[in-house]
């Protein structure tokens, strides 16, 4: 955001936690617990989905289209009879699978930014920094909605939409890190036993990042499902006949009056999916955030 | 002060300039161009000849750094362009929505104050308790939920089932001001439900960090009264950092406006938004996203000076 902000949140040094125990401690906080528990589940659902979904998700049926819930069709059937649990299950592929793609990609792109723009500081620093506000004045949804237009409809084309505007944050992140250790004696050292710019920056600022990093991830994690599936409400994104959330309750809205599940359904479960990223979120910055520790234990 | 009101100024203008570099490349990234999708609809203007005579008239087959140059120029002499749609004047058709938008914007904003401050309020105080646990989670929750989702399942409830609220539409406050209000409710609270989300767990946070001071316990340590402690020394500090994600939500707003006047069909500028990104309207696209983008910096700004107001140390850094 703007510079103030960024002056509010302090870059601190990255705890020295072990992996065990930013397990435990996710463990103990409650919501993030939630978090977890719905996040095996969601890619339980995706990993098994042809042997969890009770029919195939693109069979149409139509002799039994709209129809409510039955015990043949637990959610009820579509606009061309297709069994809408199946369809549901299907879909946590799609919502996944861009969710975690996009956030590996704009992780990936925005830490290599960061990086350089903290090491190089300067002119260098400069340009990344006022190019971040520039996208940062668009939000994200009109962004992704221009773009994905532009691309065309196609789910690599809204990852790849994703990982272009999602940079930024990491970018910023790995900056704020990057220029608060850059001046430390173990990088002096480095430096003085003649380390590469490319050594240090990869084997010793970079490693130093990875804590807000985690918890940004899992935050933007949730943030791309709802975009993707927000995408995929004005008609963008999957295509036919690929089962996912967002299209299921775009076409669902026509028939709310009639079967107000087909499009409710789909929405509860992207809302289930953004939610357990946030609360995982939560759990991880108060996990790998010394300052702010003990703040959401209590929750 | 005034050497950092000017250089947060100059940066603004400077964003400013860069976005509108980039709204226009964006914009022409856009698959296939406005003469093209008027052929679509219009078969008249399907012919090879008429099409370049359009792209002629409308200056779209000079260098894109050309009609960069003269687009800018325009824009800045308030000549908007046409709508290669409707075939209206874009600044027209701007201020023709603008007050429908604003409207949706002051609702936005009633919402997520009224239900983002008490919550945060009320769960730093009873930090702790099941009654914080419960508020925190709906906060969570509040910031998770899409707004396309929820704006479906108000529907169901308020428009389906209890027949109490309008499904959609929009109603101008000069021709009914109860129907008005009647079909703002819903798209207001939804634009309003993230930010209330974010205002109460910030407005918690902060509070709780202020109430953890030295000062307050010295404030409680004379004897004050706990309300006294709260209202007067507590709450404004705490109020001081919860002023930069006002910015923050109100970017978050504008991306639900586009939602909800979708969704709702109100004549606003979202809708307007829209409706220029799948006709390839390139003229009312590039204003409207100026116009976002202007938007969001000047809330930025302001929010900048006013933080730089109260807390000298951002002025002095910068």
């Amino acid at each position: 955001m703007t510079d103030a902000i960024t002056d509010q949140i302090e870059p601190r040094r990255a705890p020295r936690v072990g992996f065990r125990a930013v397990l435990r401690a996710i463990i103990k906080h409650k919501l993030s617990r939630v978090g977890i528990i719905i996040i095996i589940m969601l890619v339980s659902m995706a990993a098994f989905a042809p042997w969890l979904a009770p029919y195939d998700p693109n069979k149409q049926d139509l002799y039994h289209v709209l129809s409510g819930p039955s015990m043949e069709h637990w959610l009820g059937t579509d606009n061309v009879g297709r069994d809408l649990l199946s369809r549901i299950i299907y879909g946590a592929r799609v919502s996944l699978m861009v969710g975690v793609l996009s956030t590996l990609l704009s992780a990936t792109i925005g830490s290599l930014i960061g990086l350089v723009a903290g090491y190089k500081g300067g002119v260098v620093d400069m340009v990344v920094m006022r190019i971040t506000d520039t996208f940062m004045c668009i939000p994200w949804l009109v962004f992704v909605l221009v773009l994905a237009a532009a691309l065309g409809p196609g789910l690599i084309n809204i990852i790849i939409t994703l990982g272009a505007l999602g940079w930024t944050g990491f970018a910023r992140i790995i900056r704020g890190q990057v220029l608060m250790v850059r001046e430390l004696p173990y990088v002096e050292a480095a430096r003085a036993s003649g380390a590469t710019g490319r050594r240090i920056m990869f084997k010793h600022l970079l490693p130093n990042s990875v804590a807000p990093i985690i918890v940004a991830s899992s935050i933007t994690l949730g943030l791309f499902i709802m975009v993707e599936s927000a995408a995929a409400f004005f008609g963008l994104g999957a295509q036919p006949p690929t089962a996912s959330w967002g299209k299921a309750l775009r076409t669902g809205y026509a028939y709310l009056e009639i079967v107000p599940l087909f499009s409710i359904a789909p929405g509860a479960m992207i809302t289930l999916a953004v939610l357990a990223f946030n609360f995982l979120g939560d759990g991880l910055r108060d996990a790998l955030d010394p300052r702010l520790r003990g703040e959401g234990e209590k929750l | 002060m005034k050497r950092y009101i000017f250089r947060r100024l100059l940066y603004t203008i400077a964003i400013l300039f860069f976005v509108s570099i980039l709204v226009f490349v964006m914009v022409r990234l856009l698959p296939g161009d406005p003469v093209e999708a008027a052929a679509m609809w219009n078969t008249d203007l399907a012919d090879k000849t008429i099409m370049a005579e359009l792209r002629e008239r409308f200056g779209l087959n000079k260098p894109i750094h050309v009609q960069y140059i003269i687009w800018l120029r325009d824009f800045f002499r308030g000549e908007w362009g046409m709508s290669l749609g409707s075939g209206e004047q874009v600044l027209d058709m701007f201020l023709d929505r603008l007050p429908v938008t604003l409207e949706l914007f002051v609702g936005a904003v009633f919402w997520s104050w009224i239900i983002g401050f008490p919550v945060g309020i009320i769960s730093a105080l009873r930090r702790n308790t099941s009654l914080d646990a419960a508020l925190t989670t709906s906060a969570i929750f509040g910031v998770s939920i899409p707004a396309f989702w929820e704006g479906i399942v108000f529907i169901y409830i308020f428009a389906v089932i209890f027949r109490i609220l309008p499904p959609s539409g929009f109603v101008p406050f000069s021709e009914d001001p109860w129907q008005n209000i009647r079909s703002v409710i819903m798209p207001t609270f939804i634009m309003g439900t993230q930010t209330a989300g974010l205002l109460a767990r910030y407005v918690r946070s902060s509070l709780l960090e202020v109430l953890g001071q030295d000062y307050i316990r010295t404030a409680r340590a004379k004897g004050l009264k706990e309300r006294v402690v709260i209202a007067v020394h507590a709450f404004k500090p705490a109020m001081i950092p919860v002023a930069t994600i006002i910015g923050l939500g109100f970017s978050g707003m504008i991306g639900g406006n586009f939602i909800v006047e979708f969704m709702f069909a109100i004549p606003g500028l979202g809708r307007m938004g829209i409706d220029a990104v799948f006709a390839r309207d390139f003229p009312v696209l590039q204003a409207i996203l100026v116009i976002v983008a202007l938007n969001v910096l000047l809330i930025n700004l302001l929010v900048d000076l006013i933080y730089g107001c109260l807390d000298p140390r951002v002025r002095l850094n910068n």
